[in-house]
């Protein structure tokens, strides 16, 4: 049986309150529904007993973490060295014109959220984007349409 | 330790990075993210130097000496490598102001990229002439770019009071994040994101009063370059003196240097190299004194109350009228108000003035009413402010240290974040709050009861409350715990109360106890006049026993009630409806030079560092002048030469009241009601000015006229900023706009107003929000 998921406030009252807390518990907050509000950084700060400002500047290091709410459907565009060089930035650029939303937002409609990575481990596939937990290969601008289609 | 820098044999005492053994050398090796009180960063790389023995080339800044280590700081390699170093570092900061292709005719023809007549130059850069990179780039003779440009277009963001900030120009040297987190321990700004998406600021798109800044100031001094700059004088260019001196806002009276150019006051920073102290000022010392002082809405000339109506006079004039209006009222029918925030030798002026020229027992000041004296006869009790740092448990309590007292907080908050305990009890979060390894905010009306539960501990009795069982410990134990008592208390209902048990505790236990004053320097004012308490003064001025009211730099009332003769001396102008007889305008702080008691234990000298504002004289020569008309010796001939050097301890007496005013406050059995309504009385003034309506930056943060509320109380009640909601309990209501801030907490509103909420039942008292629906 899968554990139940904890509330935010389960999940502060879970560390102590140390500095080294921090990582752990950012990605634990993120689990909970897939981004890090304004609250929670508050609610992170108070329990640590740091400041707000210091929790965003360490959550905002690192990719990993995303400050606004994730769509139905995540978006991944590989710009890793086989990907870009095979028009992945392209990709992502068409991306950004149809959904018309910058790497890192979610569109307005909650149906996608566009993000860049650096590489997804498959760059015999160049270039590579990927949706939720489905791998497209050799992609290119004109089977993006079709592509998005499948979701909704 | 030998070492050698630089073929030069030098004796090193103990352990210090290879930049401070060069700096205590004299050897001057480049740096730009470098700063004494800060931990080595290594972040600018232009400290480079070769080490034998070493691979690469490490950094000065990072790099401990050890014994027999030979180091070379200005190779050709080194300066080459330095040289690319800042093209890195100007490719991504706009560098016209080094090199333009007029820089050298541009000083003296002052010419212009626009196509008009006119000789502007280019001044687009607050720091010009006063900015690290420009000196480091001028001594290293770059004159061109060789890597292409990159401007990050980034909006300049100046919605902050006080300083603006243009990120564009930034090098990331991460000085003013560093000093505000590891010096301050205010950590409002961070890095955000990573590599050329850096920015610096609050967490997400807060502004700084949100993020808790308390303005003071330290991010805008160390900063190398004008990407930090201060709104009131960023296009004055460089102040041509610095002045010693020391603030006269509050009874801390800290050390302060004054910039002037052209004989005007252009700004304030805390004593040390500008560009390297940091200080320990509060926003009020570091931003607000220029201002006050050169505020437009100064009293410029003499002026009296002609029948037709007010006349400008001459200062021979109004001498004279003055002394005529001093001979009419005659013996004993004189009333003297005095403002705390003179210098010392103002007030032993002003001493032999009410004695011989007035001759007139009737001297007080509009802060000495009862709840001011009472504080200050505690606050009397404080250690100096340099053992706070020594304390082994910190009690603070009503302290509001968000824009007031940083000496105080700063020692505060170091000693807590080196593992000192630290309570805080009261309604108001400020800087020191997130330190506090507990914190307790009251009920209304139980201000006294926490106190009394506390002394019950004390004394053997086991208390349910385990914070206060902590707290009791604390004091029993230790030698030195201290209780740190904020102002705010002066407002607060049952403050009697509150003082009785403050004094119990300290009379059972050893605590020490730290109480600052808003006064700059009631203290001084005390010791050099025997002063009467204000009540009983107003109350004869009343009653019409008086038939002459002079008033220095104070303001007790806002109108007249009575027929008596007014002589008004200040800086700064009356209410409208007062219509003084005579009207004499006073220097200000910064305008004459004096003695500061203050609370550190030491006197300390203001020096001069502008002359007077337009025709306005310095309080010792209209009284020399008045006393001359007169018919009496002048002040100044009257005091010896060895008196006019004010030395010694200053003993304040404290005036003496009959009878205790207050009687037992009650504080409890209050109706229950979802918010908690704090108010407090400013305590920023300086004479009879309000600072925190005069200065507009400080209106912008201590909102005088609003209901300040928590964000998330505002979100459940779905206010927004700048919306009239009213407070109401069972018997008096009151319609005002909010102001969203995060240090309130939640369920909690707080005014500093406290005129306006006086039909309260009490302070704090509970109160039912709801918006005004139009």
């Amino acid at each position: 049986m899968k554990p139940k998921k904890l509330s935010f406030l389960e999940i502060l009252d879970s560390y102590s309150a140390e500095e080294s807390s921090l990582i752990p518990l950012l990605q634990d907050a993120q689990d909970e529904d897939g981004y890090i509000s304004p609250e929670k950084v508050e609610g992170i700060a108070q329990h640590l007993k740091i400041t707000e400002s210091q929790v965003y500047g360490v959550a905002s290091f690192y990719s990993q973490f995303r400050f606004t709410p994730p769509g139905r459907h995540s978006i991944s565009v590989c710009l890793g060295t086989a990907c870009h060089v095979s028009g992945g930035e392209t990709l992502l650029n068409t991306f950004e014109r149809d959904l018309e939303i910058s790497p890192g937002e979610c569109t307005p409609d909650g149906r996608f959220d566009l993000n860049r990575v650096a590489c997804l481990g498959c760059c015999a596939l160049a270039p590579v984007v990927k949706i939720d937990d489905d791998i497209y290969s050799k992609v290119n601008v004109i089977k993006l349409n079709d592509i998005i289609g499948l979701y909704e | 330790m030998k070492i050698s820098i630089d073929n030069k044999s030098v004796e090193v005492s103990r352990q210090m990075t290879v930049l401070e053994a060069a700096d205590q050398n004299g050897i001057y090796i480049p740096r730009l993210c470098a700063h004494p009180e800060l931990i080595p960063y290594g972040g600018c790389r232009l400290c480079i130097v070769e080490i034998e023995g070493i691979k690469g080339y490490p950094t000065a800044c990072t790099a401990m000496v050890e014994d027999g280590m030979i180091i070379r700081t200005n190779t050709n390699m080194l300066q080459q490598m330095r040289r690319d170093l800042l093209q890195l570092i100007l490719s991504e900061h706009p560098a016209a102001c080094l090199l333009c292709d007029n820089i050298e005719g541009c000083s003296m023809f002052q010419e212009t990229i626009r196509k008009v007549g006119v000789t502007t130059g280019c001044r687009w850069c607050p720091k010009d002439k006063d900015c690290e990179l420009q000196r480091i780039v001028e001594s290293f003779d770059v004159h061109e770019l060789s890597l292409p440009g990159l401007y990050r277009d980034l909006p300049v963001e100046k919605y902050d009071p006080f300083f603006d900030r243009d990120y564009n120009l930034c090098i990331y040297c991460g000085r003013c994040v560093r000093i505000c987190n590891e010096y301050r321990k205010s950590s409002v700004i961070a890095f955000r994101q990573r590599g050329k998406f850096t920015t610096i600021g609050p967490s997400f798109d807060e502004n700084h009063i949100d993020a808790g800044c308390e303005f003071c100031g330290a991010c805008v001094s160390v900063c190398p370059t004008g990407a930090m700059s201060e709104k009131s004088r960023k296009w004055w260019g460089l102040p041509d003196t610095y002045t010693k001196s020391v603030c006269p806002l509050c009874s801390i009276n800290c050390d302060i240097q004054v910039l002037s150019l052209r004989d005007k006051i252009v700004g304030t920073l805390p004593p040390g190299k500008p560009h390297e102290a940091a200080g320990e000022l509060c926003v009020k010392g570091r931003f607000c004194l220029s201002e006050m002082v050169n505020r437009t809405k100064r009293i410029l000339e003499p002026s009296y109350l002609f029948p037709e109506g007010e006349g400008i006079i001459g200062w021979k004039e109004a001498f004279k009228r003055g002394a005529e209006l001093i001979k009419d009222a005659g013996k004993g029918k004189t009333a003297l108000y005095i403002s705390p925030y003179l210098s010392m030798e103002e007030y032993s002026a002003i001493a032999y003035f009410a004695r011989s020229v007035l001759k007139s027992s009737f001297v007080t000041s509009s802060c000495l009413d009862y709840n001011n004296t009472e504080y200050l006869r505690l606050s009397l009790r404080s250690i100096p402010l340099d053992k706070v740092r020594k304390s082994t448990s910190i009690i603070s309590l009503f302290l509001n240290g968000n824009y007031n007292y940083a000496p105080l907080t700063m020692a505060v908050k170091n000693a807590a974040s080196s593992g000192i305990p630290y309570y805080q009890i009261g309604w108001i979060r400020d800087s020191t709050s997130r330190f506090a390894t507990n914190s307790i905010v009251p009920e209304p009306g139980d201000q006294v009861r926490i106190l009394d539960d506390l002394i019950e501990s004390i004394k053997g009795k086991s208390t349910h409350d385990p914070v206060i069982h902590q707290l009791a410990e604390h004091l029993k134990n230790e030698e030195n715990a201290l209780i740190v008592i904020g102002p705010s208390l002066i407002s607060l209902s049952g403050m009697q109360q509150v003082l009785d048990r403050i004094n119990v505790i300290i009379d059972l236990t050893r605590s020490k106890i730290y109480a600052p004053n808003p006064y700059g320097n009631i203290k001084g004012m005390l010791s050099a006049n025997e002063m009467k308490p204000v009540e009983i003064i107003t109350e004869k001025v009343e009653k019409g026993d008086i038939a002459l009211v002079y008033l220095i730099g104070d303001m007790p009332f806002s109108e007249r009630s009575t027929d008596y003769k007014l002589i008004y001396q200040s800086a700064f102008p009356a209410p409208e409806n007062l219509r003084p007889d005579l009207v004499l305008p006073s220097a200000v702080w910064g305008e004459f030079q004096g003695t500061w008691p203050g609370m550190k234990g030491s006197t300390a000298r203001a020096r001069k560092a502008a002359k007077p504002h337009d025709y306005a004289k310095l309080n010792i020569d209209i009284i020399n002048s008045m006393s001359a008309y007169a018919g009496k010796k002048g002040v100044l001939e009257s005091m010896s030469k060895k008196n006019r050097k004010i030395t010694g301890k200053f003993i304040p007496h404290l005036p003496v009241r009959e009878s205790a005013l207050e009687n037992e406050e009650k504080l409890n059995g209050m109706e229950k009601l979802p918010f908690i309504l704090i108010s407090e009385r400013s305590p920023h003034t300086y004479m009879n000015l309000q600072l925190d309506r005069a200065v507009e930056g400080l209106n912008e943060l201590i909102s005088p006229c609003y209901l300040l509320i928590n964000h998330s109380d505002a979100r459940k009640l779905g206010i927004s900023g700048g919306e009239y909601v009213t407070i109401a309990d069972s018997e008096y209501e009151l319609t005002r706009p909010v102001k969203i801030r995060k240090n309130i907490p939640a369920g909690v509103i707080y005014i500093t107003d406290n005129k306006s909420v006086i039909g309260f039942k009490s302070n704090p008292c509970y109160v039912n929000l709801s918006r005004e629906h139009v």
